[in-house]
């Protein structure tokens, strides 16, 4: 959909120290396990003491993720919120279900249950924010956060005023969900150092990660904001239908191809989804491209971190002087989805 | 581009829960106060003979029977089998094959707990070292979009897909997210509703929290004493007026307002002075340009736990000034089923606008002490042009949908 989201604020709780912008990357964090798990942040800043006892790590780590996006845009309440998790809240899921199993249904603590919940976290944002507009969640596997940036998009389209809308996405591993999947083959085994995930594109299976990312998104452009103007996305995806979205993005925006001066690449490292990637080359022969998941590892929400990352890079200063100013981020998700996006440096830098 | 001079229109819907496939089931249900709860059979849980639920009263075997589905096969989940039930009671009268050759189609489901009624019983084998093919197959139902895909490929369907899973509003969000896409032409028809299955999980979840009745529960009533839990699956077409009527489409009703609200106030319970459901109700309204008098019946929430129906009890007596409507929950009727309540009950409203019939709220004894209104307890004969339809969920997260005679 074509519609553009100025990015007020842009958040991320990674595998690498992306909470504190700053500190991104200095130095580069990485896992020999094949689990990439967040960094944590100062989560009691951002959470009442009474209530953040009873937390999972999870609830922690969006909510704090959220509140901080909200500072940083200077927005106390946003008129929307939307979130999107392939997930949930994996840790309490798992907590409920094994207490049911073990306790022969006994009496059980509802905690857990709450939390699992898959809304829990945007309607405790929304508590906490006192935002009592619009609030969505959806579920949908490797397009949760894409469809949540699509509700986005819709909703600025619908307002003639300017509005505010906190948008983000969560998921979590835990060392069950490593396993379970592990029997589906999406993990590399044995595990291999995050930093050499594409020196293994021999072997089945990418790396295991987990984060949260949350963005404040406005239809009012303001100076010095990147903006996110389309998304795709792609269901039972093939390097066509990928082609196909490029091109459709290209002649939306009226651009050349050779217009686009930075493409952030979603590949896993796992072979068996590299055909996705196949016709870029061709399409972009001197563009420079750069891969992500090496970083914050793969899970549903990936796109996230994508596009907090992606929106690092148009606010870094190059060292070359290059200032890249036209992005496009591609991914793709283990069961089948792809997403394209377009986000761009403001005109005048 | 935005486009909302064109009306949204229902143009076909299917549905099942404990009392029936088709609407026909259930509008007979309601005319003989015949409620679906009993203590669950298919449900293999500890507390089979403790609660009532509103189940489905076909097998998993049954399902996949009338489905066509051999038995031999493998992979279906009560979830996806519930959803697809539900869709093919739609396809009655709906042509699969132009679904299937529509560019853009979209499939907008909701659940709240994907495949949990099988994975709960496979748990402890799932996390252990061993591979076991039959087992290990139901990984992937963990995700809530499993039976979304599942349904989309059984009925050779390619469209874009979404789920949402907002607890109780949950479909009643899928309708609203639909028509919006309908309206920014992202898609020209769209699948909208959802589906759930009864779960152990669910089920002690509820049961820990203290408001599951042991009893068939009796909404809006001084001494009701919390919800049924249900299973069902709802799922309406929807389609731009103008092209609806330009295929010579049967309209059934007209989506004319929606709101979507956060309460803000609690994590499970809402607005204690109804001011959470007031606001959905009164932005429903809004967008759909009616005075509140215009509303000729209401299908509340009505769950029957304290906090539910004092909170909606209060907001609709606020609105209506102490005269409201009539109104009724059929929650007795169907149990609470969770992420499909909120399709399961637009249909059942606009079923009730079209037959101008209000279905009765059962087991209601006791005025609320707190409250001058009183739901509709007898099937009654009203004209009806416009109902509401109300979903409140855990998380705050309120909805409220207006159809309008087409």
């Amino acid at each position: 959909m074509r519609q553009p989201l100025y990015i007020k604020s842009a958040v991320a709780i990674s595998a690498q120290e992306s909470f504190e912008r700053e500190k991104f990357l200095q130095p580069l964090l990485t896992s020999g396990t094949g689990k990439l798990f967040a960094q944590d942040a100062p989560y009691a800043q951002y959470i009442s003491p009474v209530a953040i006892r009873r937390m999972s790590r999870q609830m922690k780590m969006t909510i704090s993720c959220a509140m901080e996006a909200l500072v940083r845009a200077g927005v106390a309440t946003p008129d929307a919120i939307i979130t999107g998790t392939g997930r949930g809240g994996v840790t309490d899921m798992e907590h409920f279900v094994k207490d049911m199993i073990l306790l022969n249904e006994g009496a059980m603590n509802p905690t857990a249950f709450i939390q699992s919940t898959y809304n829990s976290a945007s309607g405790w944002i929304a508590m906490q924010a006192k935002c009592t507009g619009y609030n969505q969640t959806y579920v949908h596997r490797g397009c949760s956060f894409e469809l949540a940036v699509q509700d986005a998009q819709m909703l600025a389209g619908e307002s003639e005023l300017p509005i505010n809308l906190l948008v983000g996405c969560f998921d979590e591993l835990t060392e069950d969900y490593y396993h379970i999947r592990q029997k589906r083959g999406y993990w590399k085994i044995p595990a291999i150092s995050s930093e050499s995930l594409y020196q293994h594109e021999d072997v089945a299976g990418t790396i295991a990660g987990e984060g949260a990312s949350f963005f404040v998104l406005s239809n009012q452009p303001e100076e010095q904001q990147n903006c996110l103007r389309q998304l795709k996305i792609i269901y039972q995806a093939n390097a066509e239908k990928i082609t196909q979205a490029i091109m459709e993005v290209a002649i939306e925006e009226a651009i050349g191809l050779d217009a686009i001066d930075l493409i952030l690449l979603g590949d896993n490292g796992d072979p068996r989804q590299q055909h996705l990637y196949a016709h870029l080359d061709i399409l972009f022969p001197k563009t420079r491209m750069e891969r992500f998941k090496h970083l914050c590892g793969e899970f549903d929400t990936a796109t996230g971190f994508g596009t907090w990352y992606a929106d690092w890079i148009l606010h870094q200063k190059q060292a070359d002087g290059k200032q890249p100013k036209n992005l496009l981020l591609i991914n793709h998700y283990i069961l089948g989805s792809a997403t394209v996006m377009f986000i761009t440096a403001p005109e005048t830098t | 581009m935005l486009q909302t001079s064109d009306r949204i229109v229902v143009s076909s819907m299917g549905l099942i829960s404990a009392l029936g496939t088709g609407i026909a089931a259930h509008t007979a249900a309601f005319e003989q106060r015949k409620s679906g709860l009993r203590h669950p059979q298919h449900l293999k849980t500890l507390h089979a003979s403790e609660f009532l639920v509103g189940e489905v009263a076909l097998s998993d075997v049954a399902m996949m029977q009338q489905l066509g589905i051999p038995s031999t096969k493998k992979g279906y989940s009560r979830t996806s089998l519930i959803s697809m039930c539900a869709i093919a009671d739609m396809l009655q009268t709906t042509d699969l094959a132009w679904l299937q050759n529509l560019p853009k189609l979209g499939y907008i489901n909701a659940n709240t707990v994907g495949g949990m009624s099988i994975v709960e019983n496979l748990y402890m084998e799932m996390i252990t070292d061993r591979i076991d093919e039959e087992t290990d197959k139901w990984i992937d139902t963990l995700d809530c979009a499993e039976s979304t895909e599942h349904v989309a490929r059984f009925f050779g369907l390619n469209p874009a897909m979404a789920t949402i899973s907002t607890a109780c509003s949950s479909s009643a969000n899928s309708i609203i997210v639909g028509a919006r896409m309908l309206q920014h032409g992202l898609v020209d028809a769209v699948i909208v509703g959802g589906g759930d299955a009864l779960s152990r999980y669910t089920l002690n979840g509820f049961s820990a929290l203290k408001n599951v009745d042991k009893t068939p529960c009796k909404s809006f009533d001084q001494n009701r004493n919390g919800l049924n839990l249900g299973e069902g699956a709802g799922y309406l077409l929807l389609e731009k007026e103008s092209s609806a009527k330009a295929r010579g489409a049967n309209i059934l009703a007209i989506l004319s307002g929606f709101s979507n609200h956060n309460d803000t106030y609690h994590p499970t319970a809402p607005s204690p002075d109804g001011s959470g459901a007031l606001r959905t109700m009164a932005g429903a309204l809004e967008r759909a340009k009616l005075p509140a008098q215009a509303i000729h019946y209401i299908n509340a929430h009505g769950t029957a736990t304290l906090n539910n129906d004092h909170s909606e009890g209060l907001a609709i007596q606020n609105l209506w000034q102490g005269v409201p409507p009539p109104f009724s929950s059929t929650k007795a009727f169907t149990g609470h089923t969770l992420a499909a309540a909120g399709a399961v009950e637009a249909i059942c409203s606009i079923a009730a606008m079209q037959a101008n019939t209000v279905p009765p709220n059962l087991n209601w004894e006791t005025p609320m002490e707190e409250l001058s209104i009183r739901p509709c307890t007898q099937s009654e004969k009203v004209d009806i042009n416009h109902v509401m339809s109300n979903s409140f969920g855990f998380g705050g997260s309120n909805v409220t949908l207006i159809f309008s005679r087409a």
